[in-house]
């Protein structure tokens, strides 16, 4: 599949620290991108890189075909951005505000601007500053959705947002999602809020990437398994390499299975643990996924 | 809104999980042949899931003969032919699997399963 972006073997440095090591990822072309992490595991500074905010200390990123580091205004009117705390002209009125966008891009539209101050409730005359945090991220939202980019960042977009506020954002969000190409790719460092929203996911922990696959496929081969050993079970025998991050407490023993495939999974499990009940072998929600793949410490669980 | 009841459970695939809806929708006749059906836009903002995901599950639901494309009205509702009994049927199959897999987990045989199954039942009001 295509995809809008891609980074290779990106690395940067802020002084002696890696804010990314060797990371490679995409967004394909048509998906809504979750990009996730811990606080400072390196999400901003790979979005800001995307857009040639920040250069890479080494690798590459293409944009929309083009080297991040060679991006002009032409590619930049097909790009959207939003980032939490973005510094916006606060002093303009939303209506102020949009009309001095709109002459920056050639694609601008004006009936779906219109709609979208409409769906979000925006108030024309009132200046930025004045406004909530959720109506800013709105009025910015609305400044680059109207010129129908065919990729949107969007950085941290739901954080400090409240619940019906985050979900006016999706569903304008979502007005172009669907129409032909069109890609975001989002930061949060919380998971619950993109669980179902994101249908590709790349996870970053300490600036390394861990998981770069899409949703489906990565809940599809995770599973979270508990065995219960019987009473005098003894030392434990080696579990398979894609049995990661076992810890047990009394007689259960749970781990997580990183490549489940049920047949040889009911095989393995019948001969490492003889005698042992069926184990329960339950599918992940993204959320806790995240939580035992960053625990596991396991940097190479996508491979 | 959407014109089916569907509520999102944490888990199983979402579009596993709206196609299973919307097959029930259309077996129980909640909703109605020809019916005309939600865009993919609308679903995903309604569900606020991914259009591919959506799109997915569309797909897939008109493969098995559930919805079928009509020029300029996009997808309408189909009720397939066939034996509405035997697709019902399999409607229980993924709370089926769970109850055996609750059984295996609790040490019980499918005799007493099926007991337990009865007891619920006499126990309805």
């Amino acid at each position: 599949m295509n995809s809008l972006l891609e980074f290779q073997q990106v690395n940067r440095r802020f002084g002696r620290s890696k804010a990314l090591k060797d990371a490679s990822f995409r967004v394909p072309a048509g998906s809504i991108t979750a990009l996730l992490g811990p606080n400072g595991a390196g999400k901003s500074t790979a979005l800001k890189i995307a857009l040639n905010l920040l250069r890479p200390s080494s690798g590459t990123v293409r944009v929309l075909g083009t080297d991040s580091r060679k991006l002009g205004p032409a590619e930049l009117a097909r790009i959207g951005y939003v980032a939490d705390g973005m510094e916006l002209p606060e002093w303009m009125t939303v209506a102020q505000f949009l009309g001095w966008c709109r002459p920056l891009y050639p694609k601008w539209d004006v009936d779906l601007e219109r709609a979208l101050c409409k769906q979000f409730a925006l108030p024309a005359d009132r200046k930025l500053r004045q406004l909530s945090r959720g109506q800013k991220m709105k009025a910015a939202l609305a400044s680059v959705l109207s010129y129908r980019p065919e990729l949107l960042v969007l950085d941290e977009p739901f954080s400090g947002l409240d619940p019906l506020v985050r979900d006016e954002f999706i569903a304008g969000l979502l007005e172009l999602a669907g129409s032909e190409g069109f890609s975001v790719v989002l930061s949060s460092h919380d998971i619950e809020e993109v669980d179902r929203l994101a249908d590709h996911v790349v996870m970053l922990n300490n600036g390394e990437v861990i998981i770069d696959e899409s949703t489906e496929d990565l809940l599809a081969r995770h599973r979270r398994v508990e065995v219960v050993l019987p009473e005098h079970f003894g030392d434990l025998p080696a579990l398979p390499a894609t049995w990661i991050g076992a810890e047990s407490s009394g007689r259960v023993l749970r781990f997580a299975d990183i490549a489940h495939e049920p047949a040889s999974f009911n095989e393995q499990a019948a001969r490492i643990f003889p005698g042992c009940p069926p184990p329960d072998v339950q599918r992940y929600s993204l959320r806790e996924l995240f939580v035992t793949l960053v625990r596991a410490g396991k940097a190479d669980a996508g491979v | 809104m959407l014109p089916f009841r569907f509520h999102l459970l944490d888990g199983l695939p979402v579009s596993d999980q709206l196609v299973k809806a919307v097959q029930r929708a259309v077996l129980t006749g909640e909703m109605a042949s020809g019916e005309r059906f939600p865009s993919v836009r609308v679903i995903a903002q309604e569900l606020k899931i991914s259009p591919t995901t959506a799109h997915k599950a569309v797909l897939e639901l008109r493969d098995a003969g559930f919805l079928a494309t009509r020029p300029g009205a996009g997808m309408v509702v189909v009720k397939p032919a066939g034996s509405s009994r035997e697709q019902l049927l399999s409607q229980l199959a993924p709370a089926c699997r769970d109850l055996i897999r609750q059984a295996s987990l609790l040490g019980l045989s499918q005799a007493e399963t099926l007991e337990a199954l009865r007891r619920t039942y006499s126990e309805q009001p």
